[in-house]
């Protein structure tokens, strides 16, 4: 009876106390709204690409983990790999360290040409949960999240054979399929987030 | 080149003292030949990571057995990650190349906690250095010399993170005898003493769950209680410190955390991730127990959550459809709007029509009957005496019921929420509460003897009052009757709590609501049919007689609460029931003694039957649940010639070994339980069939709380004893479930068709489909 009259006291406690849903980005969820300024200080909003695919790539050039898909053209070659006007993909910085000008001295040494978005304070990359880079999301045309994982199934860099993600959960939207695997564990270094 | 752990004095490995180790260590260090150790993650030309390859053996036989490890010693501040990383970074990989050696899997010690300081990101790894190894066995043929390779990834992590890749090797003669390091040894021996100790290992603490669901919801958060007890079989006493519980990696769980309520005790809070994943996940991880000072025992986590279902009934119905463009924002819908009743077999409609029915039922139990009886006698004079207040009587009866009823709905709903799974009759599975019921009990059966009355003084003032006396008298005999009925789960109660238990909070109040009408029903016909209760006899010296008579019944069931006293604290709980039931008697018969008192003298003696109360039950009133395990464990195996107690791995043991399995889910409250006992598991031709298919027979004791066997119960829809699975070895995943009342007949059939089911013999042919 101790047990009941605890229970009570806590059921009390927790009456009035709502419990709130985390707004994260959770496949099958709408993905959290955001506008961000680019490192040419462009806007880019989640709204404005309404119909289209978007994923969204939390980056940091200095991971060890990022530079290794940089320099093994990872990004690059899955991106173009995409139909450009069906296909929208932006890098997101969350890094509370890095400005527009780190971004620009990154996109010029790796010559890549999507914008970097800049989340500076962390809201953006807090919001979708995102806790390591490269950290990936794909964004169906209706805004719903539909794939948040890694970029592949390779955490070493040793496999021959890979398994891209994203390209499997981009060219199953475009195809009007199942994304076959919704969510992987993300791996790599910490999203360096102001604190 | 220096390396800055070379001065560092301290060590952080966790209280076990284990600092002249390290400082032995690193002495020994120069020991190593230049293959076995490497410096590796260099940031800007300083490494922050130095591994050296260890063995605890310089010289090993062939057949023999050692231990191979790599120790990574690392900067201040600067860590590698568990087998488990958390919410990012990368698990160190060690693989080992060692021909004519076999190495078995690698021993994580339990790990340290990170977490960014805004504590968003928490990660699992170790700092300052760890050793991880693995257990060795030579081959029988070896000879000459071994060559052990260890191949190191890791990733070195402080604000940045350099990836760290090692290759380290080292030689090792074969000779007649396996000698030991002295120097190194003493290292593996510490590192394995944070190893948490493998699930159901010997000395091992036990982990049980509790979840308070039968099922997860995708995207959903959950809860259970998490119940450790000492490898003795006492539950765990001892606190936990720091982050004392690292969850393994689980698909189809997003974030699970343990936060301590009592000793030994934890509730469970996660949440499942948003995609049902294929298979069922198992809670997994480490759980290090005790403290700095009391020192600390890790235990390895690894016990079935439950399986994760789709976010409400859309989901339900097409898990996956892709919604089309338009509507797939649309079709998102919460979760909290299904009902988990709608996934039960049974309606709403047909489990409240059971539990009245099962309500009705009740008063034919013997815990119920003295009840009724008393009520009878009652009304018989009431109706002779004062016709206008029958009604009256009668709805507060019927109040008194309910209410009762909706208390206990009402404690069902606050137990649940408090995170404890329950089921029908647990209050019985408290001592307190038992020896409270035994006293009302008493108190009662003194009351019809005469000893003492209630209510009526004699006085002018008496006759305004009696009549409100009398109501509340008749409100109380309800609720008695309702806390007398609850162990008596008759046949088709157990299906309406059932389901009652596993739905929403209106159903569990519709249900118990449904209960006490069915239980007030017969009286409250009685007196609201006219022609029915002009039928009762006349009062006279024949109520006077009856109504004492009656106080023996009652007193009767005081026989069966010592009995289940004794199932819950032992022989001692007994004699301590029992002088407190004295005790009642004693300050019952002093507040009789009062009413013919007047005055002071009336004060002192009604002060002092309340003393004698209060004095008697602070001391008597202490009992020891652990002191009944020992004792009745095996009295309940005994009875059932060759019954073990319940375990899950048993059954499964036993399951695999291609016994048939009955299991009896039982408790000493339980009449229906123990009348099945009696009357069929004991019969000779039952026995004569378990014998002859070989059947494996548990017994689950539900008497007190364990909560393995209430979600075991849970798990079948069902929220108390009694409850027979029958599993067959061809089928172990689909037990049959028996009917709450046992036939001779049933219980062999349904052995029969399991041993059938799964035996090699008849080949792979045979249907064990369930119906």
């Amino acid at each position: 009876m101790k047990q009941v009259f605890k229970a009570l006291a806590l059921t009390v406690a927790f009456v009035g106390t709502p419990v709130l849903a985390a707004d994260s980005a959770e496949v099958g969820k709408p993905a959290p709204a955001f506008t961000l300024k680019d490192e040419a200080g462009k806007a880019h909003s989640l709204s404005e690409y309404k119909g289209k695919v978007v994923v969204l790539e939390w980056t940091n050039p200095e991971c060890p983990f990022v530079k290794r898909h940089y320099e093994a053209k990872t990004m690059q070659t899955t991106q173009k790999g995409f139909d450009a006007k069906k296909v929208v993909w932006l890098t997101v910085d969350s890094s509370s360290t890095h400005s527009a000008k780190t971004a620009a001295d990154w996109k010029k040494k790796e010559g890549f040409s999507q914008p970097v978005l800049l989340d500076t304070d962390g809201a953006v990359g807090k919001s979708y949960a995102a806790k390591t880079t490269p950290h990936m999301y794909v964004i169906d045309g209706e805004g719903v999240v539909r794939y948040a994982g890694a970029i592949d199934d390779d955490p070493r860099g040793k496999n021959t054979a890979k398994v891209n993600y994203v390209k499997t959960a981009v060219d199953a939207l475009l195809t009007g399929q199942q994304v076959p695997t919704a969510t992987s564990e993300p791996y790599g270094c910490s999203v360096k987030y102001k604190s | 080149m220096t390396h800055p752990w070379s001065k560092r004095s301290g060590s952080r490995l966790g209280g076990l003292g284990v600092a002249g180790v390290l400082l032995l260590a690193t002495v020994a260090q120069a020991a190593l030949p230049s293959t076995a150790v490497g410096s590796t993650a260099p940031d800007e030309g300083d490494p922050r990571l130095e591994g050296a390859l260890l063995l605890d053996a310089t010289q090993v036989k062939a057949g023999g057995d050692f231990r191979v490890g790599v120790r990574l010693k690392l900067d201040p501040e600067w860590h590698v990650y568990w087998k488990n990383p958390g919410d990012s970074g990368l698990a160190t990989e060690v693989s080992w190349d060692a021909p004519g050696v076999q190495v078995g899997d690698l021993r994580w010690p339990f790990p340290s906690t990170f977490r960014t300081p805004d504590g968003f990101i928490t990660t699992h790894g170790y700092h300052d250095e760890v050793l991880l190894f693995a257990p060795a066995h030579v081959s029988e043929q070896a000879q000459g010399t071994l060559t052990v390779s260890a191949a190191v990834d890791a990733l070195a992590c402080k604000v940045h993170c350099i990836p760290a890749q090692l290759v380290l090797s080292r030689t090792l003669p074969v000779g007649p005898e396996t000698v030991t390091d002295a120097e190194f040894a003493p290292l593996f021996d510490a590192s394995q003493a944070q190893v948490p100790a493998p699930v159901g290992g010997q000395g091992a603490p036990r982990v049980a769950l509790a979840l308070d669901g039968t099922t997860l919801t995708a995207g959903k958060p959950f809860t259970g209680t998490l119940t450790v007890t000492a490898a003795d079989g006492k539950p765990f006493a001892g606190g936990v410190e720091g982050d004392f519980f690292v969850p393994g990696r689980i698909a189809g769980v997003d974030r699970v955390a343990l936060k301590q309520k009592a000793p030994g005790t934890f509730a469970l809070e996660g949440q499942a991730s948003s995609v049902v994943p294929k298979g069922e996940p198992r809670l997994t991880g480490a759980l290090r127990l005790g403290t700095r000072a009391t020192g600390f025992t890790a235990v390895d986590v690894d016990t079935a959550l439950a399986p994760v279902v789709a976010d409400g009934a859309v989901a339900e119905a097409a898990p996956l459809k892709l919604p089309s463009m338009k509507d797939a924002v649309g079709k998102v819908k919460p979760a909290a709007a299904a009902p988990v009743a709608a996934e039960s077999s049974m309606g709403l409609g047909l489990a409240l029509l059971f539990a009245f029915l099962g309500g009705a039922l009740l008063n034919l139990m013997p815990c119920v009957f003295p009840v009724l009886a008393i009520k009878a006698y009652g009304f018989a004079r009431l109706v002779q005496e004062e016709k206008g207040k029958v009604v009256p009587h009668a709805l507060a009866y019927a109040g008194g019921i309910v209410a009762t009823m909706l208390l206990l709905a009402g404690a069902v709903l606050a137990v649940r929420a408090g995170g404890s799974s329950v089921g029908w009759g647990f209050q019985f599975q408290e001592p307190l509460f038992v020896a409270g019921v035994s006293a009302v009990v008493v108190a009662f059966a003194l009351n019809l003897f005469g000893v003492y009355t209630l209510g009526a003084d004699g006085t002018a003032l008496a006759g305004k009052v009696d009549q409100s006396h009398g109501l509340l008298r008749s409100a109380g005999e309800g609720v008695l009757a309702v806390v007398l009925a609850t162990p008596c789960s008759a046949p088709l109660l157990g299906t309406a709590v059932g389901f009652a238990f596993a739905a929403g909070a209106a159903t569990v109040v519709a249900v118990f609501l449904a209960l006490g009408l069915g239980l007030a029903l017969p009286f409250c016909v009685l007196v609201l049919v006219p022609g029915l209760a002009k039928r009762l006899p006349k009062p006279g010296m024949w109520m006077e007689r009856g109504k004492q008579f009656l106080g023996f019944a009652l007193l009767g069931t005081t026989v069966w609460l010592v009995w289940v006293m004794g199932g819950l604290a032992g022989v001692d709980g007994m004699a301590r029931l029992l002088a407190f039931l004295i005790a009642v008697g004693l300050g019952t018969w002093l507040y009789g003694q009062s009413q013919g008192l007047e005055g002071g003298r009336r004060g002192v003696t009604v002060a002092l039957a309340v003393l004698v109360l209060v004095g008697s039950g602070a001391v008597a009133l202490r009992f020891d649940e652990a002191q009944a395990s020992l004792e009745t464990r095996g009295a309940v195996a005994s009875s059932h010639g060759g019954a073990q107690p319940w375990d899950e791995a048993a059954v499964s043991a036993a399951l695999a070994a291609g016994q048939p399995v009955f299991v009896d889910f039982t408790a000493d409250w339980c009449l229906t339980c123990k009348f099945n006992e009696r009357t069929v598991l004991s019969r000779d031709d039952v026995r004569q069939a378990f014998l002859k298919h070989n059947v494996a027979f548990f017994v689950a004791d539900w008497t007190r709380r364990d909560a393995r066997i209430t979600t075991k119960l849970a798990e079948h829809g069902r929220a108390g004893v009694p409850m027979y699975l029958v599993l067959s070895p061809g089928a172990p995943d689909a037990p049959e479930v028996l009917n709450e009342l046992l036939t001779a007949d049933s219980v062999i059939q349904a052995v029969q068709r399991a041993a059938e089911c799964g035996s090699p013999l008849k080949g792979g042919s045979v249907v064990c489909a369930r119906h």
